[in-house]
């Protein structure tokens, strides 16, 4: 015999082929009688699939007194997540990883394909979005010490969703095969050189050969498109079962007042920032279209390389590195902030979760946010003017001349009545 | 299959034994078979690994049009086996001719790999990546680099530099 649990109603039912419910409990509705006898199809999968007890039970999570519109991001980052997914998936139709085809058909999908500079603007800016909403989301659970016991394990699968949202970006950057792609992928593998006595070996692990090559690009989008969704597919399972498990961790000062369910008032609170982040998403998309540069080309030497904007910090952070030392700059220093991070929930061994009870933790985190905060904006302020307007294929100018050419690279077929 | 050894109540020592053994079995088979697929697709993933470069002598340029003393960028292409398929990649590098013979100076900045950039009014090479200089022999003036840009072997055989280029 099932149980299942009705939406919208607080008493449990007996629904069950072979026991009629008048059998088990009193009589209630005569209404309710009916829809037990004779279930609807919501009712006759609940009782294969247990779907009521889901919904419900996602619907009246309990949040603690006091959460609000900073809670929401996580919600945000999944939707984000699940957009990249289908856009990913629609422009992985049109793409083809190759050093021959890579670039035309990244311009293919920019200028001819019907929505092609939309659909990969929703995917160039959502990555951008994403890795903001990560960020805040990350920096939302340090100050709130949300990572304390008993979800240190939510806190390090999280650390890992980190990881894997910046080896999306690195590893897609390269796709469309165009200067800036390559560029920034031959000082970004070369950083993986400067380890010490592996580094010449883990090069040729990365790009596949001793240069950036065609190797390099199925390599990265194999990657890309196989092995981190999966990965993230996994983590992020894990991390919602982790975040449903143990509940929201709530304010840092636990506010008086009974647990109130998700559904509606955080519901909506989520649907709200959802139709903004999406919305400037779009917006995006729409106002300022994805340039493509020029063809790749390793002889060219009046490129400047740079690494998209959130990777600048690292860039600068190289820069100042005096020679020699460059290693501190490369693994060192990002080595041990990963380290930090993951470790977090044991080096922070205060109880209390307000932050002015644990100084030294707030002070060292605030410290190296703002470092990285600090050197991302040099990097972004000493951005040559031309590199924030892309050159050479700009969305200006090419769409134009890509129309000419295209009647006459589409004969007969298109233009047949 | 008996009946006492299904019957997980059983306690006693030959069934717990023969569970442990069991437990063990399963255990060693699933180590077994992770390592029958993770082994080989490793070796294919590190397949670059084995790679070797290989090295030609190529010319470059005619011994005639480098002036003593003058530094300059010649392209030239290599056929070069990209992955599946053979390409024509050009590449570019610096000549610089001086008292003791030409030297063939590799663009590829020392530090991360950008592509130097030689500046004649100022005879040095400068990296557009994190500021990088190299006079004109090639060697670190300031910035992060850690050594001097890469030279490549030259031989001057009738009348045209030649040189010789790893790939
Ligand atoms: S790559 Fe030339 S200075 Fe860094």
């Amino acid at each position: 015999m099932s149980k299942i649990l009705l939406p919208h109603d607080d008493k449990e039912h007996t629904l069950s082929p072979e026991v009629p419910a008048d059998k088990t409990r009193e009589t209630e509705t005569e209404e309710e009688e009916l829809r037990l006898r004779r279930p609807s199809l919501g009712d006759w999968l609940d009782l294969r699939l247990g779907w009521y007890g889901f919904v419900r039970k996602n619907l009246d999570e309990p949040m603690p007194a006091g959460v609000g519109w900073w809670q929401t991001l996580g919600n945000l980052l999944l939707t984000l997540l699940m957009f990249q997914f289908i856009t990913g998936f629609a422009l992985a139709m049109y793409y083809t990883p190759s050093t021959v085809g890579a670039h035309a058909s990244v311009k293919h999908i920019t200028y001819e394909v019907t929505l092609g500079s939309f659909v990969r603007g929703l995917h160039v800016w959502g990555s951008t979005i994403i890795v903001i909403a990560v960020v805040l989301h990350t920096l939302r659970v340090f100050f709130w010490g949300s990572y304390k016991k008993p979800r240190e394990l939510t806190w390090v699968v999280g650390v890992l969703i980190f990881q894997v949202i910046l080896g999306f970006s690195f590893t897609g950057y390269l796709l469309p095969w165009d200067q800036k792609a390559y560029w920034a992928t031959v000082v970004g593998t070369n950083i993986a050189g400067t380890i010490p006595v592996i580094g010449d070996d883990l090069i040729l692990l990365v790009r596949g050969g001793p240069e950036v090559g065609a190797l390099t690009l199925t390599r990265f989008f194999s990657l890309h498109v196989m092995f981190l969704p999966a990965m993230l597919m996994g983590l992020m399972g894990l991390h919602l079962y982790l975040v449903r498990k143990h509940h929201i961790a709530g304010p840092v000062n636990p506010q008086k007042g009974p647990p109130v369910a998700f559904y509606p008032n955080q519901l909506f609170k989520d649907a709200i920032v959802l139709l903004f982040g999406v919305g400037l998403v779009i917006y995006l998309a729409i106002g300022f279209p994805p340039a493509l540069e020029a063809i790749a080309d390793p002889t060219g030497t009046d490129f400047s390389p740079r690494p998209e904007w959130y990777f600048l910090g690292l860039y600068e952070l190289l820069k100042i590195m005096p020679a020699g030392y460059e290693i501190v700059a490369t693994a060192i220093i990002p080595g041990l902030v990963t380290i930090g991070m993951f470790a977090l929930p044991w080096l922070d061994r205060s109880k209390s979760r307000h932050p002015a009870k644990r100084q030294w933790i707030i002070y060292t985190g605030t410290a190296v946010i703002l470092m990285i905060g600090l050197m991302t904006l040099k990097g972004i302020l000493e951005t040559p003017p031309e590199h924030k307007a892309p050159p050479v294929v700009g969305a200006t100018q090419a769409p134009s001349s890509m129309r000419e050419v295209a009647p006459k690279s589409l004969p007969a077929e298109g233009k047949q009545p | 299959m008996s009946h006492n050894n299904s019957n997980p109540q059983d306690d006693t020592v030959k069934n717990k034994e023969r569970r442990k053994f069991l437990g063990i079995a399963v255990g060693v088979i699933n180590i077994a078979l992770i390592g029958a697929i993770v082994g080989p697709v490793l070796g294919f993933v590190a397949s670059p690994l084995k790679r070797r470069k290989k090295g030609e002598w190529v010319a470059v340029l005619d011994d005639s049009h480098l002036a003593p003393g003058d530094v300059k960028d010649v392209s030239f292409t290599m056929r070069i086996r990209d992955g599946f398929q053979d390409v024509d990649r050009q590449y570019t590098v610096f000549l610089r001719k001086s008292d003791d013979g030409v030297v063939c100076i590799d663009p590829a900045c020392t530090h991360l790999g950008c592509r130097v950039k030689y500046q004649s009014d100022q005879h040095r090479f400068l990296c557009p990546c994190h500021g990088g200089v190299f006079n004109q022999d090639g060697d670190v003036v300031s910035g992060p680099p850690p050594r001097p840009l890469d030279k490549h072997p030259v031989k001057v055989e009738g009348g045209k530099i030649w040189i010789y280029k790893e790939v």
